[in-house]
């Protein structure tokens, strides 16, 4: 456990350096995590108006500061190996990282850690801005706020070990660019960022319902804004708990088989 | 004509080179249907809240989408490719190819490279904006020349955009990520104009010119496109074209030395 | 037709450049005023070179062979100076102009990977626009002389290093070019096809009249092809002229490689030793004192082995550049 962590404070400090390189370009990638909110918020807002002002409980301004929140735990919980891992097996990096005494995962979680610790302060001054910008009201509590950053850091982890096994299917597939499509596609409309799952239509929300991503973005959202009362959000950490056991336990059972099968291909 | 001529022989180069992959074509097919999904998915869950949105009804929502993926089709095909690549040789200094062939420089680096795949996309757009205009009823002679001219305005628009960014690359480094702008904003343009904030609106129609070359052709299909915004796109594309060609001979200046 | 292919006086060229320190503070004062550097990359060159001529163009990296190619085939402009070439003004990229020349380069390709050659020689006659025709008969003249055959019928990808570069080499001369530049035609090839591409560029040269402007690291291909080498050093022009001549003046020693049987005695009195083995040696010896030389190694020790050898054209460039030859 302590070597671990020697690990981490290694890697995040190496991470940390390279990214900084490279903050210009950093920062401008950010900006694609405002305009997806801002698209949202105006099309929600449009819709509210449309229905008098008010869609299924949530009024423009609700809309604002549920965008806005979504916003941050969507760059929180935002990973991209997916991204990466073909090129990966590709170019022959995977063998060299599979040489090192450390499971792989722990390097792209401190890369993604750092990227984290230099934007945070970007996107999170920005969601202030939209939040006054689109008049987004927020009644906060010590207790909601304390919920939320368990439900945030839970919510991570979940998305990361999910996201982490889908980008193991570049070890059964060279297209898995196209499967990331589709997994991105139904993580907009099943974690609830692309609407509230409260206004989506119902087949849509009996199947997010049965899925994990939820518990990825739009719960920890749900959270700090109070929809649904403390004993719903107890119950909602518990769900993602036992995703997170279930996620893990494949996540296991998918890198063994794949790197069985990376191996026995032998590139 | 001539360079009509001589995009579509790149365009065969092109398609032919990526039919010897199979594979591609199934994954390729199933980015560009995954994309439709999206939209459409999109669609749905704001229709099945209200059935107009900011004045547009499904079949003008759909026309939209129509021209959102088929600009971005058309962009994918020819402009993304040839500018990247364009960018790239200007930073390593190997525009030289380019540069000695008997044809203009300016259509050989916007046309030379392709990515057939967005075909697909380009046929999935007009697949849309066709079911659309059928939605519609009967379509004049005089509205499909209106659709043909804004769309053809708003692509001039958008291509003399990119080149002007790519040119950039003939005095600054690093301008790739500024793309990465365009397509960020791109994704506003599957929505409304109108559901925008003014400061958002103004930068979609002015500082990335996705509005003109979206929301305007949309806009024919619902006859809600006067003559003067008609002559306005016109203008406006002649005035980038023009533009964004000065930019490329000054750029071409430098690249080769005359004016330093 | 003119007699004259290239002609240039006084060209030169010039590349500006800021420099700056390290550290934010340097960054902020070369903001306000930078401190710029000239390199001079091609100064005061005047030559002429006559329709139907190879001329090797040799330098050491950086001596301002590519900059001089490029302001030859109009890719730059030049700082001062005149250059003209086939009664144009390079700079200008006349179609005129563009239509009678090619640039082949060794290390970068414009052939379709994924295609094949076939499939670009018929969009690169229609950028030249080259009669149908013509092209046909230009191709399998081309093909002969290549020896491409069903080559230009696979994908490029799947092509070897040296059948990539003939069936670059036909792409290039599709539109039967008056002027040709090629720089490092030959690079990373294998010895043989190195000659077979030497063969064939003296032959469409033969046929053609085709004026040929070679740069090359490579002597052998400089030996084969050139009458005629312009030697740049450091931007101007170190000797212009014939290569023969050129070896001759500064090749004034002979290499003369002897074994004896048994091991190898003193050998330093007969001529300076360039390389000592176990039973024998290699000599730089004065031209003149080479009869001499033999003569008495001959009569002195039980030779198993001896002969003469010009020194290589390397060895002459070299000397060219470290003692300054003048044209």
């Amino acid at each position: 456990m302590i070597a671990l962590a020697g690990v981490y404070l290694a890697q995040l400090r190496v991470h940390l350096a390279s990214q900084l390189q490279y903050r210009a370009a950093l920062l401008l990638y950010q900006l694609s995590a405002v305009v997806e909110p801002v698209v949202s918020l105006a099309v929600w807002s449009a819709v509210a108006s449309a229905r008098g002002g008010e869609v299924r409980g949530y009024a423009a301004r609700d809309f604002a500061a549920y965008f806005v929140v979504v916003m941050v735990v969507n760059h929180l919980t935002r990973t991209w190996t997916m991204n990466e891992f073909d090129s990966r097996i590709a170019e022959g990096t995977l063998s060299l990282s599979l040489l090192l005494p450390a499971h792989p995962i722990h390097n792209d979680v401190s890369d993604n850690l750092a990227s984290k610790l230099i934007t945070a302060p970007v996107v999170w001054a920005l969601a202030g801005v939209l939040s006054v910008g689109f008049g987004a009201v927020f009644d906060l509590s010590a207790r909601r706020v304390a919920l939320f950053a368990l439900a945030a850091l839970l919510a991570f982890v979940l998305r990361f070990a999910l996201e982490w096994m889908v980008a193991l299917l570049a070890f059964w597939t060279t297209r898995s660019s196209a499967f990331n499509g589709l997994y991105l596609t139904a993580l907009l409309f099943l974690s609830g960022q692309f609407a509230p799952l409260g206004v989506v239509p119902v087949p849509l929300r009996e199947v997010a319902d049965l899925l994990p991503f939820r518990w990825m973005i739009s719960f920890p959202a749900d959270v700090l804004l109070g929809r649904g009362g403390v004993s719903w959000a107890l119950r909602g950490l518990g769900a993602q708990c036992l995703w997170l056991a279930v996620v893990v336990m494949l996540l296991a059972v998918v890198w063994r088989l794949g790197l069985r099968r990376y191996t026995a291909v032998g590139s | 004509m001539r360079a009509l001529g001589l995009a579509l022989r790149f365009l065969w180069i092109g398609v032919a080179g990526q039919m010897q992959y199979r594979a591609n074509f199934v994954a390729q097919l199933a980015r560009s249907l995954v994309g439709l999904a999206l939209g459409l998915a999109g669609l749905g869950v704001v229709l099945s809240n209200t059935p107009v949105l900011a004045g547009w009804r499904a079949r003008d929502l759909l026309a939209l989408l129509g021209v959102y993926t088929l600009v971005g089709g058309v962009i994918g095909l020819f402009v993304r490719p040839s500018m990247q690549a364009l960018m790239r040789d200007v930073h390593l200094g190997r525009l030289d190819f380019a540069l000695v062939l008997p044809e203009d420089a300016q259509l050989v680096a916007s046309v030379g490279r392709v990515n057939a795949w967005s075909l697909f996309d380009v046929a999935l757009g007009l697949g849309m904006i066709g079911y659309s205009a059928l939605a519609t009823g009967h379509m004049g002679i005089l509205q499909v020349l209106t659709l043909v001219v804004t769309l053809l305005a708003g692509l001039a628009v958008v291509y003399s955009f990119w080149l002007a960014l790519a040119c950039s690359s003939f005095w600054l480094l690093k301008v790739e990520n500024v793309l990465l702008v365009f397509d960020d904003l791109y994704e506003a343009a599957r929505w409304p104009l109108s559901i925008y904030p003014g400061w958002l609106r103004w930068a979609l129609t002015l500082l990335v010119p996705v509005a003109l070359a979206v929301t305007f052709p949309a806009q024919t299909l619902r006859g809600q496109l006067g003559w003067w915004q008609v002559t306005g796109a016109v203008a406006a594309a002649s005035v980038s074209l023009w533009l964004s060609r000065r930019l490329w001979l000054a750029g071409l200046r430098r690249y080769s030395g005359a004016s330093s | 037709m003119d007699a004259t292919a290239i002609t240039t006086r006084g060209l030169s060229r010039s590349f500006r450049f800021t420099v700056r320190e390290p550290g934010l503070g340097a960054a902020l004062r070369s903001l306000l005023r930078p401190t710029t550097h000239e390199v001079r990359a091609v100064e005061a060159v005047s030559f002429e070179i006559g329709a139907g001529e190879i001329m090797g163009l040799l330098g050491q990296n950086g001596a301002g062979k590519t900059t001089l190619v490029k302001m030859l085939a109009g890719l730059l402009h030049p700082s001062s100076g005149e250059v003209r070439a086939l009664g144009h003004v390079p700079w200008r990229r006349e179609k005129g102009f563009l239509r009678r020349i090619a640039l082949v380069m060794g290390q970068r390709y414009r052939l379709d990977w994924h295609l094949p050659a076939a499939e670009s020689f018929e969009m690169y006659r229609a950028i030249y626009r080259v009669p149908r025709q013509e092209c046909r008969r230009t191709l399998s003249d081309l093909c002969d002389l290549l020896d491409l055959g069903e080559v230009v019928l696979k994908p490029v990808r799947m092509l070897s290093l040296g059948e990539r570069m003939k069936c670059e080499l036909a792409t290039a001369l599709l539109h039967t070019p008056d002027l040709l530049f090629l720089d490092e035609p030959t690079i990373g090839l294998d010895v043989e096809m190195q000659a077979r591409i030497r063969g064939f560029l003296l032959e469409y040269n033969r046929r053609r009249g085709a004026t040929v402007i070679l740069t090359s690291h490579y002597m052998a291909d400089v030996e084969a092809l050139c009458e005629r080498v312009l030697l740049l050093d450091r931007g101007r022009v170190l000797y212009d002229g014939d290569l023969g001549a050129l070896s001759r003046r500064l090749g004034t020693h002979k290499t003369v490689r002897v074994e004896v049987a048994g091991p190898a005695p003193e050998l330093g009195r007969y001529g300076e030793v360039v390389e000592r083995t176990a039973t024998g040696a290699r000599l730089r010896v004065p031209r003149e004192s080479v009869p001499e030389v033999t003569a008495r190694l001959l009569s002195e020790h039980i030779v198993s082995d001896l002969t003469v050898e010009d020194v290589p054209l390397e060895e002459v460039v070299r000397l060219a550049f470290a003692s300054g030859v003048s044209a």
